[in-house]
């Protein structure tokens, strides 16, 4: 596939992953390495092998090179949001404002997620001095940072994969990128071996994952059955065209929501994320939480209103994403009031935001909504996917702190963690409260957003001449019950969120020692922080809505 | 006038500069902070005194010039002018304003929280604290100043923080339990009012200057009140009901009335004298105050119709509370039962839908609101001294600590309805109110009253005076055989405060009663007759 320079351009932001993957790959082999030429005895250096210097043989030298491509590629996405113009590129990608918005999410994800990475994955515990012999010596001195360039390079693959499928105009692209990203965050889910929790957690994500994703590619394969395209025009205009829902191209969708089902971790698809957030370490399950299931939800976007969605024959769909919406709402927020590891309830938190998400996805389909009110839905669920990069890894960042330290493993702990730190315990006291969707929090205008969506499609559906309440709710369309559940369903949460506050401010800490130094970690957890108050109310609401506004309006 | 107006200013400065003096002892270099930590409280008190200082002076009108004899229902003083936007693309924008509802509210919290942080001087680790209390304040103005619905949320559910913290760390033995019991549950009501708070909001008519970008709704309660006036803001009648009905469950939790008032006894009897005293004072009249300002102004056919159902709530209230209270041992719970019973009479004024009722309603707002955290200052000096609440536990506090001892007479007797205190004043209101509207019904809630003189007299007689021996009275085992001593003297400061305004407004109630009566006759000639006219004329 050779690029034109403006499409190059256009893809800036893929073009800074990709040179971060190669300078992940070629930076840690540098050496001071001679050849000879010969028959002279004139060395000049080629730089590949020997012994490396020192810079480059630093375990951290991965870490930076992928946060910083990340976090340049985060900028230049931000920047092209405006300016994307809807340029095709090779039939089966389009820049638009949309997948430059989402691409940016997911970068500033990956790129929080690497730089916590660095602190979080320590370079191998065998030091050269440890080794046997002078071969082993030389082994020893290669691999000392090789880990975390595998990790490192992962992670940026994922963020290819990622914003590659924001782009896409055709399913099987999406498809193919959807699993770009999967594949690499399987090795990282697993990238603990050592242990057996970890190597069990990989085991099982992989497995869940790659069933749920070939029952997608099933479903995606009845769809070009059905429509003899992946195009999503071509897809888009045959749905449209159906008088009765035709049952290929139901039971094709049906199957792609089960892949996108999993990678949101609706129930009952969720049943592998718990595991895997408490058998990897804390950023990755970060990841998992915010840009994997941005992902999801992308795609799952891209798919039920991108192409299925409702017209005025078929509203297939809705109802059962409707119940699904509950399901997974209730069943997340009961099974997190009792866990008792901290990743585990953040893992079950993360299963009830998608239950809020797939309700405003559901009233979407409901076909109830004019096209304001599908913006504002669609804008709501883009604009919650966005904050949780704040608050939710923000959440995960302080667990990192916990477990470089070597705990973290259970709620207790987080004893005392305000004695210990009152700036950390403070910040993670905010995240709970945004989870929960305390005001003025950001998370209460994305959960506000949401809520305001259900109610404005469904008001109008209730009967104006009830004269009592009770026959006002029988006569109003039954998605309305979906803004009570979610109104009920984060009360329900506070009970978890609040019972960190209370031990964070209120138990004895289990150690006076002070938190592990990791200042760019802390500065982090901090600007997540203060990001969380800021885009709750004010100016920086304001734009990053508009900026959420232009997104969706070329979506 | 945006951010700089009297209103804004009552508002930020307490809250912005609570969270400094919360923050900054903690990234300061540890020398500097200490330092910084013991000048806190002075900071803090001389803060809340000024911003005291400031509504006082709105009041009398130096500042603005105020006639608050003229405001009636509808008219605001102190508005925001142009819409100052918060979020353009939903409709929320900074719009302050107060009236003859909610200014006695403002003046009551800008009163109340020097008086607690005075109250609890000396309380640990008063750094943080008394800027707890700073921020509590903020939070509270802004719920009562805030003409923006979006606005008034966000300050309703803030309140929730400070308080958390005020009962989690300085609470009693129970503190975990009360205060997550706390948190859940008056969140769980207010989220639900959320729901019927989105409702009309969707229901709004564009507005070319208000309206949000986005949504082509706002969130501006004058506009909102206006609109459901003139053309009733939703159309369907159980719509309307239904979104009653949220509201009142939002409101009745904080209030908090039968069956929704567990929270409070859990709440008041684990949290520190100054918190207990801030949500007797002031978050409990926020249930109040946003019923009348939302539920009832919006919705005026729709409390008529469930008038039964206000009856019978405040009945419940009133009498279960006074019920429990006779078989209460722990002092604390007995003041928060009769806070539960007082409120009841709250909603009885309102169902009365005359001039005088809601006038006393108010009236009673304010009364509670200065009598109520006369008692608990007294229940909080009483555990601070006698380490324990057990109104049986010792006898004969004349003897050993008269200031205490008359503190506690007249907080009794203020809070039973004595002629010439603050309390009289706004039961007689709602009781003549009541007879107008319900005839002799009065006499139930009027017999009621016996049952709360019987339980306050019973625990003064038992703790004041009966004693064994004259002279020293009875200690309870707690002291540990300490010697008794009085109130120290920034508690006594405080509760004279109190109790002098207690007599003060009980002598001349006219100080804030006339402007409630006006903007009480004002609401039920324009917005209440038009909805009973409305109501006579269906079938």
């Amino acid at each position: 596939m050779i690029l034109s320079s403006s499409e190059a351009a256009a893809m800036a932001p893929e073009m800074a992953i990709m040179v971060g993957i190669l300078f992940a790959i070629l930076v840690p082999n540098l050496g001071d390495a001679k050849a000879r030429i010969p028959l002279t005895s004139f060395k000049f250096p080629i730089l590949w092998g020997g012994t490396r210097f020192e810079i480059t043989s630093d375990p951290r030298a991965p870490g930076i090179i992928s946060t910083v491509s990340l976090a340049v590629a985060c900028i230049l996405s931000l920047y092209a949001i405006e300016s994307s113009d809807g340029k095709a590129i090779s039939g089966v990608m389009e820049i638009t404002g949309f997948g430059r918005f989402m691409s940016m999410v997911f970068t500033a994800a990956l790129a929080i997620t690497a730089a916590a990475s660095i602190y979080r994955i320590p370079s191998t515990k065998i030091t050269v001095d440890d080794a046997k012999d002078a071969d082993e010596r030389t082994t020893l001195s290669l691999m000392d940072n090789r880990r975390q360039v595998d990790l490192h390079i992962l992670l940026m693959m994922v963020a290819l994969g990622m914003s590659l499928m924001a782009l896409s105009t055709n399913l099987f692209f999406l498809i193919v990128c959807l699993e770009l990203a999967s594949m690499a965050s399987y090795v990282l889910v697993g990238f603990h071996k050592e242990s057996r929790i970890g190597g069990e957690a990989g085991a099982k994500y992989f497995i869940v994952g790659s069933i749920a994703s070939a029952t997608g590619i099933y479903g995606m394969s009845l769809l070009y059955l059905w429509a003899g395209s992946l195009d999503f025009a071509s897809l888009s205009a045959s749905w449209a065209a159906m008088d009765t829902l035709d049952p290929l191209a139901g039971i094709g969708v049906g199957l792609m929501l089960v892949a996108f089902g999993f990678k949101v971790s609706a129930a009952p698809f969720h049943l592998a994320a718990p595991d895997a957030y408490s058998g990897t370490n804390a950023p990755i399950a970060g990841m998992l939480a915010t840009a994997s299931k941005a992902m999801g939800f992308v795609a799952m976007m891209r798919v039920l209103v991108g192409f299925a969605a409702p017209n005025e024959a078929v509203t297939a769909w809705a109802p059962a994403l409707g119940v699904l919406a509950i399901i997974t709402m209730t069943w997340g927020n009961l099974a997190a009031l009792s866990s008792e590891n901290p990743k585990r309830m953040l893992a079950y938190s993360s299963v009830a935001h998608a239950g809020y998400m797939l309700a405003a996805l559901a009233a979407l389909g409901s076909g109830l909504a004019d096209s304001n009110t599908q913006d504002l839905l669609q804008m709501a669920i883009v604009f919650h996917l966005s904050v949780l990069v704040l608050f939710k890894m923000g959440a995960f960042l302080v667990l990192t702190l916990l477990e470089i330290e070597g705990t973290g493993k259970s709620i207790s702990d987080m004893n005392g963690l305000a004695r210990r730190d009152p700036i950390v315990a403070s910040s993670m006291f905010v995240f709970m409260l945004s989870l929960a969707g305390i005001p003025p929090l950001s998370g209460f205008l994305s959960k506000f957003l949401m809520i305001n969506g259900l109610v404005t499609t469904t008001t109008d559906t209730g009967a104006v001449t009830a004269t009592n309440a009770m026959s006002w709710l029988q006569s109003v369309d039954p998605y309305f019950l979906l803004a009570l559940a979610i109104v009920l369903n984060s009360a329900l949460s506070l009970f978890y969120y609040l019972r960190i506050g209370l031990l964070m401010f209120f138990e004895e800490p289990i150690t006076d020692s002070p938190l592990p130094k990791a200042p760019l970690l802390k500065v982090a957890i901090l600007v997540s922080m203060v990001l969380t108050v800021l885009f709750g109310l004010g100016p920086a609401s304001e734009w990053l809505l508009s900026l959420v506004e232009t997104a969706i309006s070329t979506f | 006038m945006s951010f700089t107006g009297p209103l804004s200013i009552i508002t930020l400065v307490p809250l912005l500069s609570g969270l400094i003096l919360l923050v900054l002892p903690n990234v300061l270099p540890n020398d500097v902070s200490m330092r910084m930590k013991a000048s806190v409280r002075n900071v803090a008190i001389g803060l809340s005194s000024a911003i005291f200082l400031l509504t006082t002076l709105i009041f009398i009108g130096t500042i603005g010039q105020i006639d608050w004899l003229s405001i009636g229902m509808g008219d605001y003083v102190l508005e925001t002018e142009d819409p100052v936007w918060l979020i353009e693309s939903i409709g929320v924008t900074w719009h302050l304003g107060t009236d003859a509802l909610s200014f006695p509210m403002i003046w009551l919290t800008t009163l109340l929280i020097p008086i607690s942080m005075l109250v609890q001087w000396d309380a640990e680790d008063g750094h943080s604290f008394h800027s707890l209390l700073l921020i509590m304040e903020g939070a509270l103005i802004g719920v009562f100043v805030s003409l923006d619905l979006f606005v008034f949320y966000i300050f309703w559910e803030l309140t929730l923080v400070p308080m958390f913290f005020l009962i989690m760390i300085w609470g009693g033995e129970d503190r975990k339990y009360a205060s997550m019991k706390f948190f859940i549950y008056t969140f769980t009501a207010s989220v639900l009012m959320l729901v019927g708070i989105l409702v009309m909001y969707f229901n709004t008519v564009a507005d070319p200057n208000y309206a949000g970008t986005l949504t082509g709704h706002h969130f501006n309660l004058v506009l909102m009140t206006e609109q459901s006036r003139v053309d009733g803001l939703i159309t369907s009648e159980g719509l309307r009901h239904f979104v009653w009905l949220l509201l009142l469950i939002g409101f009745a939790t904080k209030m908090p009335s039968v069956p929704v008032h567990t929270w409070l006894p859990d709440a008041h009897v684990q949290a520190p004298t100054a918190g207990s005293m801030l949500l007797a004072g002031v978050m409990l009249k926020m249930g109040a105050y946003g019923f009348l300002r939302i539920a009832v102004a919006m919705f005026p056919e729709s409390t008529l119709t469930f008038v039964p159902l206000l009856v019978f709530l405040g009945m419940a209230s009133l009498v279960y509370g006074a019920v429990v209270c006779l078989g209460q041992t722990n002092l604390k719970r007995m003041v928060a039962y009769s806070s539960v019973s007082h409120m009841g009479l709250i909603f009885l004024g309102i169902a009365t839908m005359q001039p005088l009722g809601f006038a006393g309603a108010l009236f009673m707002m304010f009364a509670h609101g200065i009598i109520s955290p006369l008692l608990f200052a007294v229940a909080g000096s009483f555990k601070h001294h006698y380490h324990t609440l057990e109104i049986g536990s010792m006898r004969g506090i004349a003897h050993h600590s008269p200031f205490l001892a008359g503190h506690m007479m007249l907080g009794w007797m203020g809070s039973l309805g004595l002629p010439l205190l603050a309390g009289f004043v706004a039961e007689v209101a709602i009781m003549i109110a009541f007879w107008m509207t319900f005839g002799w019904w009065v006499l139930l809630p009027a017999l009621t009253l016996i049952f709360t003189a019987l339980y306050y007299l019973t625990s003064m007689q038992k703790m004041i005076f009966e004693s064994d021996d004259p002279h020293t009275g009875k200690l309870p085992d707690t002291m540990h055989d300490e010697e008794p001593r009085d109130v120290t003297w920034h508690e006594n400061a405080g509760m004279f405060v109190l109790g002098a305004l207690t007599i003060l407004f009980g002598i001349l109630p006219f100080i804030f009663w006339d402007m409630m009566s006006a903007w009480s006759t004002e609401f039920i000639q324009t917005y209440l007759v038009h909805a009973m006219n409305m109501l006579e004329a269906s079938p």
